[in-house]
């Protein structure tokens, strides 16, 4: 058996539903045009005239299409009239009949699906920019297309339920990102989204089965080892095949929203920084939120509940424990458990009165919403963390005033995106996790000097004659060059520009926060952080040698040949005296 | 304050100028246009195409290229002219007169052209 394309299945579904109509219309053709030549005409000089078949068939065609110019091209007998009217009939009739069913195939659910997916393959081959497969378009998956859109990278869509590629249709991405309504894990649909594609960067397995995303996974690792591939797991037996395989990176969700909620508490200057790194709403930087000292509250031991409990254990936090159903033997010794619903008199007995705050984590919003409504009541002084899990309820949550409101399926695709467009943030944010809080807030000092109160512009560059011509250039001579130098305003030399440097990337190990005198070297990847102006700034200095030249010596070198020799002959004879 | 600059912006800037001053007046008039003028243009012009080369910069190469083109030109210009006058007399006819100076038109633009970047450049660098 030969494998079959789309194509083949388009062509295939035509003729077999084509067929009948195409038989039927051959048939009335032939003989209405035979009858039509065979019918007597007029008499004229004694002889009867017969119409020849080319004008018979001309007669027939404008008569079976209802077009009717008239008795052309001679006036025609009473016999031709009779088999006119014939002909009128059956060859409408069998013209409706094709027309109806060339409707009925337009319509027909495998027809408009073969079609899709042979103009989304289509699509995807002749993309040569760069993109992303993102397998899922649920809540987290639309957020990442979001903010792939609004870093103009690519991405190419699968998900089973049609309604989620309608609504793809509809939204205003900034670069085209085709949608196909597919169930992802089918390896033929995984090469048709671009898989073995030369541009293809990675694959993001994001569906809310656990199972599904493993498929894609490991689909996706056989069809193209090289492949980058993102999967979003919530188990640990998931988990621990998805390591196995390398070039796969794992992503917990609550794994990450509780990283995230433990950090908010214990290092709120870490989360501060982060969450301006990737935009979060109205937060500035340097003013991290100040959260109170003492016992928590956890209201929800789910999935979630677990991992913060397990995370704010680690930060050395006390945990009261609410919730319905939660098994004592699940918890360490020593944590004090309320078994109820999160309402008044279960936070009563959790000791909301002396509790520094409170985490609402259960996976209902109007659960969460509620406790929040009880700890206001209760105690108005308590810190409040809410985790929201619909994306629908946003105004609710807005409304709701809490000090602190995680979306799991926002952070998910936060985290996945940084990923994908800047791995060395999250390195940095990770090492600097595992640092003194001191080197946090240098950091947060030197970003504020240098980029000020503006929304931070990340980028990197990698030291590649593509992307920095003059810098390879005088490395490749055997110039030295130092971060400290590269980062200088050849405007107001020698004044920096506003950026920072933030990591260097250097054969597969990441230098964190290098110092102004780090030397470079070909083929370095440097992360910078600071104001789009700079960018363009720092491009020139990349690509100009004279820049280059300039920020590193403060000289302005000659450039004709003539002011070189000159220059030369000046500075030897200089020497000489 | 650069000197490489101050000197290659006055012979680019002196070359716009005779250009224009070669190319005013009436086009088919052989008393408005100096053949003096347009010698000297030339020469301008190669010295100013003589101090960008080595130039390694994307403006450098800009301004070479346009040096070049006006350079190409002018030196037409100043064959059709030694053509057209073998004698050395009253200065050519009309129509030969004609298409000396358009074709210094055409250097003016290419000259016009290396001024604008060459001022541009110098804005953009702004020290």
């Amino acid at each position: 058996m030969t494998p079959t394309s789309d194509l083949d299945r388009v062509a295939m579904i035509v003729l077999r539903y084509m067929r009948r109509p195409l038989f039927v219309l051959l048939f009335v053709y032939s003989v209405g045009i035979m009858g039509m030549a065979l019918m007597p005409g007029k008499v004229v000089e004694g002889e009867t005239t017969h119409m020849n078949l080319f004008h018979a068939f001309y007669f027939f065609t404008y008569t079976a299409t209802t077009t009717g110019f008239g008795e052309l091209p001679n006036g025609f007998s009473e016999e031709q009239r009779l088999w006119t009217i014939f002909c009128l009939y059956t060859g409408v009739i069998a013209w409706f009949y094709a027309i109806g069913s060339l409707i009925q195939l337009v319509q027909n659910p495998h027809f408009i699906q073969a079609m899709d997916g042979f103009r989304f393959a289509r699509k995807v081959k002749s993309n040569a920019e760069p993109f992303v497969i993102l397998c899922g378009f649920g809540d987290a998956g639309s957020l990442l297309a979001r903010g792939l859109s609004d870093h103009r990278m690519r991405a190419v869509i699968l998900d089973a339920d049609p309604e989620r590629i309608k609504a793809l249709g509809v939204r205003d991405y900034t670069v085209p990102m085709p949608g196909l309504h597919a169930d992802a894990s089918a390896p033929k649909h995984l090469l048709a989204a671009g898989v073995e594609h030369p541009a293809c960067r990675a694959l993001v397995a994001l569906t809310n089965d656990d199972d599904v995303n493993l498929k894609i996974a490991v689909m996706a690792r056989h069809l193209n080892p090289r492949l980058r591939v993102i999967c979003r797991s919530t188990s640990a037996r998931h988990e621990a095949n998805l390591r196995a395989l390398d070039n796969v990176t794992v992503v917990d969700p609550f794994e990450i929203f509780a990283q995230l909620v433990s950090r908010a508490i214990a290092r709120s200057e870490l989360h501060n920084l982060n969450a301006w790194f990737v935009g979060t709403r109205g937060v500035e930087l340097g003013a991290p939120v100040q959260v109170p000292r003492g016992n928590w509250i956890l209201c929800g031991y789910g999935r979630m509940g677990r991992w913060i409990h397990r995370n704010l254990q680690a930060h050395g936090l006390d945990v009261c424990i609410i919730d319905p159903e939660v098994d004592a033997n699940q918890v360490e010794e020593g944590t004090a458990i309320v078994r109820a619903h999160a309402d008044h008199a279960a936070l009563m007995t959790a000791g909301i009165d002396d509790a520094a705050g409170v985490i609402a984590a259960t996976n209902r919003d109007a659960d969460n919403l509620s406790t929040l409504l009880s700890v206001t009541e209760l105690n108005p002084q308590a810190f409040r963390i809410v985790r929201q899990n619909s994306h629908e309820n946003q105004v609710a949550f807005d409304a709701a005033r809490a000090d602190l409101v995680l979306q799991h399926s926002l952070t998910t695709a936060r985290r996945i995106l940084k990923l994908l467009i800047s791995p060395l943030v999250q390195e940095l944010i990770d090492w600097l996790a595992g640092r003194e809080p001191a080197q946090t807030r240098a950091l947060v000092a030197r970003l504020k000097a240098a980029v000020g109160e503006e929304p931070p512009h990340l980028w990197s560059i990698r030291l590649v004659p593509s992307q920095a011509p003059a810098v390879v250039d005088y490395l490749e001579e055997g110039g030295s060059l130092a971060l400290g130098p590269l980062c200088c305003d050849a405007r107001a030399f020698p004044a920096r520009l506003a950026c920072e440097a933030l990591a260097v990337h250097r054969d597969g190990e990441s230098i964190m926060l290098p110092d102004a005198d780090f030397p470079l070297r070909v083929d370095d990847e440097i992360l910078l952080c600071g104001t789009p102006w700079s960018e363009s700034m720092l491009q020139a200095t990349l690509h100009n040698p004279y820049t280059l030249h300039y920020v590193v010596t403060g000289v302005d070198e000659p450039r004709g040949y003539l002011f070189a020799w000159l220059d030369a002959r000046r500075r030897r004879r200089g020497a000489h005296s | 304050m650069n000197l490489e600059r101050v000197v290659f912006g006055f012979f680019v800037i002196l070359t716009l100028s005779l250009n224009a001053a070669f190319v005013a007046g009436g086009v088919e008039t052989a008393a408005h246009h100096n053949v003096w003028i347009l010698t000297f243009t030339i020469i301008v012009n190669l010295v100013a195409i003589g101090l960008k080369l080595g130039d390694r910069s994307q403006t450098g190469a800009l301004l070479l290229a346009s040096g070049l083109v006006a350079g190409l030109l002018l030196i037409t210009a100043r064959i059709v002219w030694i053509v057209a006058d073998p004698e050395g007399g009253s200065g050519p006819g009309p129509g030969d007169m004609a298409d000396i100076v358009s074709i210094a038109m055409g250097a003016l633009v290419a000259n016009i052209i290396a001024t604008v970047i060459l001022v541009g450049d110098t804005l953009l660098s702004r020290r």
